[in-house]
């Protein structure tokens, strides 16, 4: 009990007392210590924050009539099956042919925000729509109708039914709050809410399809599409342009990640290692004088290791939180959002940075024993 | 005799000095390699980013304006066509380097035998040029519609010309709906011809080419009347993010000023390279796939700012790291430096004396460092990317300034003890 | 039977015989200086005796026990049980006190004990000094320090290597004195020293040239306290 008393008190004095040399060792652990967590941590992070970059390029699953229609309320009830963490965005679409100048045009009846949600690449000049009587209109139609942000349009639907006298075209008048840019077939089409669509063709409910974004992993999405095509509802399928090129691009950024953690965490680990090397081989005197009174090998070995081990915890402990810092400000400046905070994370780190600081004070004492204490004492 | 004692120092305690280079080393090889890689990235990860396939469409200048409206009600076509002879050209414009894979495209109207219609696109499969620059390049579907799984046979392959003529592929979909499948036999009878067709392969693209055949670019033009003449052209662009200057360009490059028009020309950018190809294309609107070209903009724009940050932690890492080794070994030395003083030599002698011996570690250690460094980045490109990182010119004298900054810092502590120091006290054991 | 006899010991380094067929007795009780010039192999006589070094040929008999054939860890327990070594240059470990320091030996030795350790460091004047590192002590008090050190467990022999080569006239006084005060306590004092006034102390004085035991001086007139020529 004496023993172990005077064991600490030795330790705790070597760190208090040698000050400048400690926090040279202790920076260096410490340094180590960040990071090793602090790379850790993105690298974990990495899928779920480029995964939702990833989202920039749109829908990954469509959804689709798998009998005769499509009802807006199965779309939804599917969607639910979706996790909602998981769900960027659900786009319902209708499509029907309408006459604006009486001229055919494809109208799209949407909800704007998960258009928006699903779509994020769309550039829009002006405003998006938000409500009734609001129309956004594709770059194409746009330029071919001469139609500016602000103009009024006079949008006719001609019902498709044998009842001649429902014949009478509906007529419903829009104001055009934004023109469309993709670079794709979506510059051809207006734009308007479904409740509009809904007003302007006297249906309600039916949608041709709906887009979803979802932030999840191949594997996973194509579990939901499953899960959801066996309801009988709706028919999922994944967009494979995205699914397939998104696991491609995704797994190599991870795999570079991962690459350059380990080759600078190897190097790090060296660099601590080499410090510790130098802060332990500069008292070899001390340990020459306490062989000469009389300390045996394994002693001076447990006490110097101890005092390493305990340097090796305060740093991982202060490398934890500091690389934890680090993450946190590299995910919020590129990825704009909070990381997720991992507890196993703290133990890893300190583990292994005992472990790095035990292992290369190790060599340097050992051979600081082995060598003669009347050597040591003349002083070389 | 201030080099004998370097050199003494050099030789005698080459080991103590090698530990330090080693350290250096590390920290050099570090700060190469992450930059090394920095730099790269964002080629490499564009690279990658093709796989998402086009990110420029060029559409003749009428049809971009009404054709796809009409087409709603009437499959007869205005006229408006691109040329096929001109395709090559797209890879003599100032960026054709940053071109790295194009295809034309023509659709066609084809009926079957039971009557059914069927949507028939021309292509190119793997088609090989022989550029006027000496160049070569294989550019087609095969490699822009990366994401598109066989589900049986081949793909077709038009290096065999004579099964490639005949050949098709059908998508998942329209092939379930016909009951047909690889090895069997269509007949198709187009505008102006009809020609049997064995399918080569079936393929599951997610999408609506599910209901659409693909073949050769000269059998749909002869199928629909076409000859030498193209719908589309697709063109797959390595691209600089966009900027304000090139959200301003896009919308009037005749709205820059001179200078401006310069940079933005000279610039990858996804509008100027639309742009050029608009000028070696007759009659051509070429316009950015937006859902590609944003995408690839913003993951690259991510991507680069990550490693950006990685790199700035690993190179302070680094430096604290030399630093503190520097720092730790001088601090070790305190008893031979007590001895200079004690036989006379002045602070700023044995200042000079350190630093010059820590100069020399460092310059050996930061050499060996960037091209272990190098090697590691190479590595890193190896294994993820599957091609070398090129060696930027810029990471030779970062480095260099860094490993001497670094070094330079790392002994300011330790010279502000070593001059504070009394010779006696040292000597003393103290 | 003598506490330590060495028989015939050499230590050969190449060529050169740092000790040429050394032959001695020290008796328990016995205060006994070796004195020579540098390279007589004072050193080295120092080393081996202190269980620090072993001989080319011959016998060290510590108690009854040749300690020329033990292992080098048996040798650790011998020195750390027999022997209190007092250095030149003090050897403190800087960063633990005075009463700590002398702790340190005895936590080696057994249990680490610290009313003891502090009788020391009285013994040798320093209690007041006990929480005091040695950077904040002089020359002096620091080899005071080393003496509780060296005296705290009791050992059969102390071997003092050039203990008062580092301290002013006072100061070499005062060690000497606490020397005396050993010595009167029945400890066996070994000092190597190249200072006359310091052997010329001891009962005996053995003079050591060129690795050869070349002269023996018997202080008839033992006093035990230093006397200044000047």
């Amino acid at each position: 009990m004496k023993k172990r008393k005077m064991f600490l008190r030795m330790i705790f004095a070597s760190l208090l007392r040698r000050r400048s040399r400690m926090i040279v060792a202790l920076l260096s652990v410490a340094i180590g210590a960040t990071i090793l967590s602090g790379l850790v941590s993105i690298y974990y992070d990495v899928p779920r924050q480029m995964g939702a970059q990833f989202r920039n390029y749109g829908a990954n699953m469509i959804f689709t009539a798998s009998g005769d229609e499509l009802e807006l309320a199965a779309v939804n009830n599917a969607a639910a099956l979706i996790p909602d963490e998981e769900k960027v965005g659900v786009a319902p679409y209708r499509y029907e042919n309408v006459r604006v100048r009486d001229i055919p045009v494809v109208a799209a009846g949407t909800d704007p925000e998960g258009a928006k949600a699903t779509s994020p690449y769309w550039s829009v000049d002006g405003n998006w729509f938000t409500g009734a009587g609001e129309m956004m209109v594709g770059a194409n139609v746009a330029e071919s109708f001469r139609i500016k942000t602000g103009d009024m349009l006079e949008v006719t639907y001609t019902p498709m039914t044998d009842d001649s006298a429902a014949d009478a075209d509906n007529v419903s008048y829009f104001t055009v709050t934004g023109i469309l840019q993709t670079g794709g077939s979506e510059e051809n089409y207006i734009y308007m809410t479904l409740d509009d669509m809904s007003a302007l063709t006297y249906e309600s409910d039916r949608v041709d399809l709906a887009e979803l974004s979802i932030s999840a992993g191949a594997e996973e999405l194509s579990g939901y599409a499953d899960k959801i095509n066996a309801a009988d509802d709706v028919h999922a399928s994944l967009v494979k342009r995205v699914t397939a090129s998104e696991a491609t691009v995704l797994t190599k950024l991870q795999a570079l990640v991962l690459l350059v953690t380990i080759v600078v965490l190897a190097l790090t680990m060296i660099c601590v290692a080499t410090t510790m090397t130098a802060v332990v081989a500069e008292r070899r005197k001390e340990i020459g004088l306490r062989k000469a009174i009389g300390a045996s090998d394994r002693s001076i070995i447990r006490e110097f290791m101890g005092e390493g081990m305990l340097l090796g915890l305060f740093g991982g402990i202060v490398g934890s939180v500091l690389g934890f810092v680090f993450a946190e400000q590299v995910s919020v400046n590129v990825f704009g959002s909070s990381l997720i905070f991992r507890p196993l994370l703290v133990p890893i780190t300190v583990i292994a940075s005992i472990a790095v600081t035990g292992i290369s004070s190790l060599m340097p004492i050992k051979s600081a024993t082995e060598v003669d204490p009347a050597l040591v004492l003349k002083g070389e | 005799m201030f080099l004998r004692m370097i050199k003494g120092i050099l030789f005698r305690q080459w080991k103590k000095m090698l530990m330090i280079a080693f350290t250096i080393a590390l920290g050099a090889s570090l700060a190469s390699a992450m930059l090394s890689v920095m730099l790269d990235v964002g080629d490499k990860v564009n690279q990658e980013l093709k796989t998402y396939g086009a990110n420029i469409t060029v559409i003749p200048k009428e049809s971009s304006v009404l054709s796809e409206l009409y087409e709603v009600e009437d499959s007869d076509k205005v006229g408006a066509y691109l040329k096929e002879d001109e395709l090559g050209k797209i890879k003599t414009i100032f960026w054709a380097f940053n071109i790295v894979d194009f295809a034309p495209f023509v659709n066609a109207d084809a009926t079957l035998d039971d009557g059914t219609e069927v949507k028939v696109v021309g292509s190119w499969f793997d088609h090989h040029m022989e550029l006027p620059t000496g160049e070569q390049l294989d550019a087609g579907v095969a490699s822009m519609r990366s994401w598109w799984e066989l589900k049986e046979g081949t793909w077709l392959d038009e290096q065999l010309l004579d099964d490639a003529e005949n050949g098709a592929m059908i998508g998942k979909s329209l092939a379930q709906r016909l009951g047909v499948g690889s090895c069997d036999m269509i007949h198709l009878k187009g505008k102006n011809g009809e020609c049997e067709l064995k399918i080569v392969g079936v393929y599951d693209a997610g999408g609506e080419e599910d209901e659409q055949i693909y073949v050769l670019l000269d059998t749909a033009q002869a199928l629909a009347g076409l000859d030498g003449s193209v719908d589309k052209i697709e063109v797959s662009a390595l691209t600089t993010p966009d900027n304000e200057l090139a959200e301003k360009a896009a919308k009037d490059p005749s709205s820059l000023t001179a200078a401006q028009y310069e940079t933005w020309y000279c610039t990858a950018y996804a509008s100027s390279i639309c742009y050029q190809i608009q000028e070696v294309i007759t009659d051509s609107v070429a316009a950015p796939v937006r859902q590609v070209a944003d995408s690839e903009g913003a993951i690259l724009e991510k991507t680069q700012l990550l490693m950006i940050l990685i790199t700035i932690l690993s190179l302070i890492g680094a430096a604290l790291g030399i630093c503190n080794l520097v720092t730790a070994s001088v601090m070790e030395r305190s008893q031979e430096i007590g001895l200079m003083k004690a036989i006379g030599a002045q602070n700023s002698s044995v200042t000079l004396l350190l630093l010059t011996e820590i100069f020399i570690t460092a310059v050996i250690g930061g050499t060996a460092g960037f091209f272990a460094g190098f090697g590691f980045a190479q590595i890193i490109g190896r294994t993820v990317f599957g091609s070398a990182i090129s060696l930027k010119p810029m990471v030779v004298p970062i480095v260099a300034v860094l490993v001497v900054a670094v070094t330079l810092i790392g002994s300011i502590p330790a010279m502000r003890m070593l001059t504070r120091l009394r010779p006696t006290e040292v000597l003393h054991g103290r | 039977m003598s506490l330590l006899e060495l028989k015939n010991v050499y230590k050969i380094y190449g060529d050169l015989h740092a000790l040429d067929d050394v032959s001695l007795k020290v008796e328990k009780g016995e205060w006994v200086s070796i004195m020579g010039p540098s390279g007589s192999g004072k050193s080295t006589m120092m080393n081996i005796i202190g269980c620090m070094d072993k001989p080319s040929k011959g016998e060290v008999l510590l108690d009854g026990v040749d300690i020329s054939k033990e292992s080098k860890k048996n040798l650790t327990t011998i020195r750390r049980d027999k022997i209190g070594l007092i250095f030149q240059q003090f050897h403190l470990v800087n960063y633990l006190t005075a009463l700590e320091n002398v702790m340190l030996a005895q936590y080696y030795h057994s249990m680490p004990d610290e009313k003891e350790a502090l009788e020391a460091l009285e013994r040798v004047g320093l209690a007041d000094r006990a929480k005091h590192l040695p950077s904040q002590l002089s020359g002096g008090e620091q080899q005071r320090v080393c003496v509780a050190r060296a005296l705290i467990n009791y050992p059969e022999i102390i071997l003092a290597d050039e203990p008062t080569g580092n301290l002013d006239e006072a100061n070499e006084e005062i060690v000497v004195d606490l020397f005396h005060k050993l010595h009167t306590e029945g400890t066996t004092l070994i000092v190597v020293t190249h200072d006359p006034e310091v052997a010329e102390v001891a009962q005996r004085t053995l003079v050591l040239r060129s690795g050869k035991l070349s002269k023996e001086v018997v202080n008839e007139n033992f006093t035990g306290k230093i006397h200044f020529d000047s």
